[in-house]
């Protein structure tokens, strides 16, 4: 019998493989099959789960950096101060890198941004998909461990 | 004779990365255009950002002393505010022309610096090189690892150089901590910040020192920029070293023929 299991790549992936070993598992009988995806949109913060360095990021810390620094130098002489304007100059720079990157990028990007592949599954975590094969008396056994070590799926297949 | 390299060599050839007790030093794709930016805001950073810290942390150095003995952001600010005159007189013609050309060398240096590593990041990337993942010694303990992006931005808003601590960045997170300190205490900004909240903007101008107040600005901006990008690329590394063992270890030619073993003894 084949016993799957859905992990996001993390250290339970490789808790969940050794302790199937340890079980007398073995190794030959335990495949990994590394997910990729063809889309994705793109998205403005990257996550823990998906990071695909496109993300506007870039031109919003360095405008944001600029801007305040301008700020800093222009509340010398304005009213609020060189703190408030900096703050002030911080947010309209990132602001500013945000938008601008992102209408840019739609402006000039040949191919839709959403149709870039970026090799993580749909929008969420990256996914390794690990199936056991294994007798009718250690199905039982399989799933507890895959699910132990949080899995985010266990399926099997008689 | 066919001569063939061993697989040992071939993969420390153009290595990925490299797990150190303190710092995990690595290869990504950046835009060249971006760390030179980096360094025009602050001489150095853009070393810093890849992991190029005696450099870095060189050019920091000379920056700090050259720009605060020859008055350079006093120059800048006066500059900026349209008073030339002052702009002119502000300036320490003794330690001023100093700083040009490192200034610009600074600038040329981290652009072609990321040319060449982006290179090595690609020639890594198609070797499919293996890397350790952990390393431990007496002083520290190191290991590829998932964390949030947005924590270690949100910690390095609240102090620069926490976030690189998070990310157990040492070497960024111990210089960003100690400039933080150093640029704080001799600009009075939380003294201003104080002011400010107070309404008092105008003992908030007062209090302020602007030539160390202006290194402010691109300190924290980097922070927040280089713990940001780090985590996220931290968590990229991970995916690709385990994905690396997963396949060298557990795609066994033998995973379908076992199968096809147990059903004809079945049979």
């Amino acid at each position: 019998m084949y016993v799957t299991g859905s992990f996001e790549y993390n250290f339970h992936v490789e808790l969940a493989i050794s302790e199937l070993e340890k079980k007398d598992v073995p190794r030959d009988a335990i495949a990994a099959v590394l997910m990729d995806s063809r889309v994705e949109d793109r998205k403005i913060m990257d996550t823990i789960h998906r990071a695909d360095g496109i993300s506007s990021f870039d031109a919003a810390a360095l405008l944001g950096t600029f801007c305040m620094l301008m700020g800093a130098i222009y509340g010398f002489v304005l009213t609020w101060g060189p703190i408030i304007w900096g703050l002030i100059g911080l947010l309209a720079g990132a602001l500013l890198g945000l938008v601008g990157d992102l209408f840019i990028s739609r402006l000039t990007s040949k191919t839709p941004i959403a149709k870039k592949p970026t090799g993580t599954a749909g929008g969420k975590a990256a996914q390794v998909f690990i199936i056991v094969e294994c007798d009718q008396s250690q199905v039982a056994m399989v799933e507890n461990i895959l699910w132990d070590n949080l899995a985010q799926g266990v399926g099997k297949l008689p | 004779m066919e001569k063939k390299q061993p697989e040992s060599i071939r993969n420390k050839r153009r290595p990925i990365g490299a797990v150190n007790p303190i710092t995990t030093n690595f290869f990504h794709l950046r835009n060249p255009w971006v760390t030179a930016a980096w360094s025009a805001m602050f001489p150095g950073f853009g070393y810093i950002v890849m992991g190029s810290y005696i450099k870095g942390f060189l050019l920091v150095g000379w920056e700090l002393l050259i720009n605060t003995q020859a008055h350079i952001n006093l120059a800048i600010m006066y500059s900026y505010l349209g008073k030339f005159d002052l702009a002119r007189d502000v300036l320490d013609v003794r330690w001023t022309l100093l700083y040009l050309a490192v200034w610009a060398f600074s600038v040329w240096g981290s652009y072609s610096l990321t040319v060449d590593l982006n290179k090595l990041s690609i020639l890594g990337n198609r070797e499919d090189s293996t890397m350790i993942p952990v390393s431990i010694s007496s002083w520290d303990i190191n290991f590829l690892d998932k964390k949030q992006p947005w924590v270690a931005a949100v910690l390095s808003t609240l102090s620069p150089g926490l976030g690189h601590l998070y990310s157990h960045r040492v070497p960024t997170s111990f210089f960003l901590l100690t400039l933080t300190i150093g640029t704080v205490y001799l600009s009075h900004i939380l003294e201003a910040i104080q002011y400010s909240a107070l309404g008092a903007f105008g003992q908030a101008t007062a209090v302020l020192d602007p030539q160390w107040f202006l290194f402010f600005p691109s300190l924290y901006g980097f922070a927040v920029y280089d713990s940001y990008v780090n985590t996220v690329e931290y968590n990229k590394l991970f995916e690709q070293e385990q994905a690396r063992f997963l396949r060298d270890n557990y795609q066994s030619p033998r995973f379908d023929s076992r199968l096809l073993k147990a059903r004809s003894q079945e049979d």
